[in-house]
């Protein structure tokens, strides 16, 4: 293949997609050379993984063009953008864990006569595409039972196969070691070198400085700036990440919470994922957990919980806490809203009134669940201001804000808890939704109870968590009080996993 | 009566609209049940004899009995394949102890509680290893079965039960036929604990979404165990009765009731994915297939012809369960 190095392949000009209640990309731009590998960057929510579906083609953007080789693209659909040669290696490799790997790197597209599979001929391209990036497993094995790198490896040579001009990788380093990375790197390298596009999407900064030729930052969904990696180093590349505007959120002052602390999480231990010492929580205290995706926030609740098995040193109120399930979580006074309400938190097909309803009936008399339920429920939903057609409307009708105040519903009546953990509660939430849920959740805290607060949204953690607790790779790396620290500071430390 | 925040109610005629459309879907089946017992009274004028109503509720009650147990399984999403020959293993260990001189009462007892804890076993399994319930309880319907023919070798088993026995399966209070009254009784006490017992509304939050109901504190794997539990005594109070109408134990009876059990429940309206639906539907559709298949006699059509009507029917009936579930969800 022959290429003019330097010369444009891939353009993206004012990309706009919105969703309800959220703009993910707003003028997002993406320019990417011939034989470069180019690095995507921003912070939780900065619109990458939108980005990259609209360059997939599995989403449509409501506004700007894309443009390969000088050509203007439209993209009705995933195999649209492969045959176009733009192939994505999402993080979770979409490969079939049962097929070969010489099925898997020519599905839907085999030789084939008539009907018959040229099986010959499929192990010959298969074998090609696996010796150009180095891999030296056979084409026969199951995908399912090689190892994570060899299953990245057979990602990238699948890519071959469409012979993509543009290959996506969305964070390989999620998964790989130390040493199976140098051999990705070595892939990547060889692949930039015959004039392909490498868009490289990772958190990580050493990585982005030793692969990236030039890096696009985003934030808020918007392109902040094109920047050669090598000229520009590591800390000016995070902070056009973070953006300089943000300081100290005017919220009210609220004072540092006293007392004897209620949870005490000494340790918790999942091995491989998940390794946190130290954190209290007071009564009263809403204590913010922040990180990058993969982070630990979510392992950590559900540890807490008893929904992960874990070793765990915990402690309520001076007593060890031994949760084993989340029964047993609820019934030591632990509450949990899940991070997807829809799958995790609500029935969605029983009314507003049973769901909110269910967590209080578990005591006797076991009788007249309906009853009982709307006398606990009724009041509680009115509290919290939820808007529905009726009582008896099925939850699943409800806009977002209204659905989570429902989950929330559900902990209140049910009553008695004294810790509740909250998982991403504002997913999906528009901006007065989210400020109601806060409130509820501080009117909550007030009462007593101890919160924990994992979010994406560092801003939101900021204005409303009394202290915030940085998760970097499974470790809780450091404190900060928001009171009189700067986002920018914390930022910092979510993307860099290094204390200031 | 709501404490909610109203939004603006939808304008009067509407609503009145849409409660008349809320009726029909609540109540079609009724309607249908009613529609075909008129036609089958102007076509076959023996259908509204009182011997004829008589021998239709004896007829559909096992198979209504074991329904109702079904529903409560399906509700949480299940499904139990195994019923058949739960039923067969009751109604077989029952003669077989009456034939050893034990009181009928007791022998009715522990038959019962063979089959509450078949049902247990193969729900627990589903439940607490996480296995399908499909694959249990088809284990449990080979199994079983065969456990049945090995406790006389596959022959018929009693023949002398006392009178008191012989009057709980054939007997008639008045025109009534007592297993008519038994599957009355059944279908009012599963309804009373759906609606009115805490256990009864774990059921429906289990079956709504499994993952929501656990991570809310639920006892889900108990509730699913105890749902198979009942299904399982319910089978075998089936073979109980069938017993003591026929005096013997069958090790061949009920072969394919799931197959009459799952389709009652499902044309009853209640969702084979659980969580929503109840008895009173599949009470009315065990009627409703029975009246079908009485019909088809009188009117001497064969029992092959009733297969193919039988099978008819279900489909139009989850087609239409669909159709009004679509326009639900829109308005």
């Amino acid at each position: 293949m022959s290429f003019d190095a330097g010369t444009e392949r891939l353009t993206m000009r004012g990309i706009v997609k919105r969703f309800p209640g959220t703009v993910a990309n707003d003028g997002a731009e993406l320019s990417v050379r011939a034989g470069e590998v180019h690095c995507l960057l921003g912070e939780n929510g900065a619109g990458k993984s939108t980005l990259v579906k609209i360059l997939a083609g599995s989403q449509r953007p409501d506004e700007g063009e894309i443009l390969l080789d000088g050509v203007p693209l439209s993209l009705s659909g995933p195999q649209a953008g492969l045959a176009a040669g733009i192939a994505v290696i999402y993080q979770e490799l979409d490969l079939v864990p049962d097929l070969t790997v010489a099925q898997n790197l020519l599905l839907g597209h085999a030789p084939a006569l008539g009907p018959f599979v040229r099986r010959a001929e499929r192990e010959r391209r298969a074998r090609a595409a696996l010796d150009r990036v180095g891999a030296d497993f056979p084409v026969t094995a199951t995908v399912r039972d090689l190892p994570i790198a060899a299953q990245q490896l057979t990602a990238i040579a699948r890519a071959l196969t469409f012979d993509a001009a543009v290959i996506v990788m969305d964070e390989p380093s999620a998964t790989l070691g130390e040493n199976d990375l140098r051999k990705v790197f070595d892939v990547v390298r060889s692949l930039a070198a015959e004039g392909r596009s490498i868009i490289y999407i990772s958190h990580r900064m050493d990585e982005i400085m030793e692969i990236g030729d030039r890096a696009t930052v985003l934030r808020d969904g918007r392109t902040v700036g094109v920047f050669d990696v090598a000229s520009t180093g590591p800390d000016a590349l995070v902070s056009a990440m973070i953006g300089e505007a943000r300081e100290l959120v005017a919220s009210e002052p609220r004072p540092p919470v006293t007392g004897e602390p209620l949870l005490r999480v000494d340790r918790v231990r999942v091995p491989g994922l998940l390794d946190v010492s130290g954190i209290e929580v007071r009564p009263g205290e809403v204590v913010g957990l922040a990180g990058l995706g993969g982070a630990g926030r979510t392992t950590l609740l559900k540890a807490l919980f008893g929904d992960v098995r874990a070793t765990a040193d915990v402690s309520l109120d001076g007593r060890p806490l031994r949760v084993r399930s989340p029964a047993a979580a609820v019934r030591a006074g632990l509450a949990l809203v899940p991070e997807s309400r829809k799958e995790q938190g609500l029935m969605l097909g029983l009314s507003v009134v049973r769901n909110a309803a269910v967590t209080a009936l578990g005591r006797p008399p076991w009788l007249l669940p309906h009853r009982r339920g709307s006398r606990r429920a009724a009041p509680v939903l009115a509290d919290l201001g939820v808007r529905a057609s009726s009582p008896h409307q099925p939850v699943g009708k409800l806009s977002g804000g209204n659905q989570q105040k429902v989950v929330l519903a559900k902990w209140i009546a049910r009553g008695g808890v004294r810790v509740l953990l909250l998982d991403e509660p504002t997913r999906g939430l528009d901006v007065g939704a989210k400020a109601d849920l806060y409130r509820q959740v501080r009117a909550l805290a007030d009462t007593g109870v101890a919160v924990l607060l994992a979010s994406s949204e560092l801003n939101e953690l900021t204005a409303n968590a009394d202290g915030i607790w940085v998760l970097y790779e499974g470790r809780n790396v450091g404190r900060f009080d928001p009171r009189t620290t700067s986002e920018t500071t914390i930022a910092h430390t979510v993307i860099t996993g290094a204390m200031p | 009566m709501s404490t909610l925040t109203e939004e603006p109610r939808a304008s009067a005629p509407a609503a009145r609209g849409r409660r008349g459309s809320d009726m029909f879907v609540k109540f079609n089946l009724v309607i249908v049940f009613f529609a075909l017992c008129a036609v089958a009274t102007l076509l076959a004028p023996e259908f509204l004899t009182t011997r004829n109503l008589a021998n239709l509720l004896q007829q559909s009650s096992l198979t209504g009995i074991v329904a109702i147990g079904m529903t409560l399984v399906i509700l949480t999403s299940g499904i139990d394949l195994s019923v058949g020959s739960t039923a067969a293993f009751g109604g077989m260990t029952v003669a077989l102890l009456i034939d050893q001189d034990m009181n009928f009462l007791a022998a009715i007892a522990i038959s019962l509680a063979v089959g509450a804890l078949f049902g247990a076993l193969m729900g627990g399994l589903s439940a607490y290893l996480a296995l399908p319930a499909f694959m249990t309880t088809l284990a449990g319907l080979t199994a079983i079965r065969g456990l049945t023919y090995m406790l006389t070798d596959g022959q018929p088993a009693g023949g002398d039960v006392p009178q008191a026995f012989q009057l709980l399966g054939g007997g008639f209070l008045g025109y009534v036929p007592v297993v008519g009254l038994i599957f009355i009784a059944i279908t009012v006490i599963a309804a009373l604990v759906l609606r009115c017992t805490t256990f009864g509304e774990y059921v429906y939050a289990v079956g709504s979404n499994r993952e929501a109901a656990r991570l809310s504190g639920l006892p889900v794997r108990g509730v699913v165990t105890a749902v198979f539990a009942i299904s399982g005594a319910l089978s075998a109070l089936a073979g109980v009765l069938l017993t003591s109408r026929l005096t013997i134990g069958q090790p061949t009876a009920f072969n394919g009731l799931e197959l009459d059990a799952i389709a009652a429940v499902v044309l009853g309206g209640t969702n084979l994915f659980g969580g929503r639906g109840g008895v009173f539907g599949t009470f009315v559709a065990v009627l409703l297939l029975s009246v079908l298949r009485n019909l088809c006699n009188l009117l001497g059509l064969g029992s092959f012809f009733q297969m193919v009507v039988t099978g008819v029917i279900l489909v139009v009936a989850l087609i239409l369960n669909m159709v009004i579930e679509k326009r639900g969800s829109r308005v």
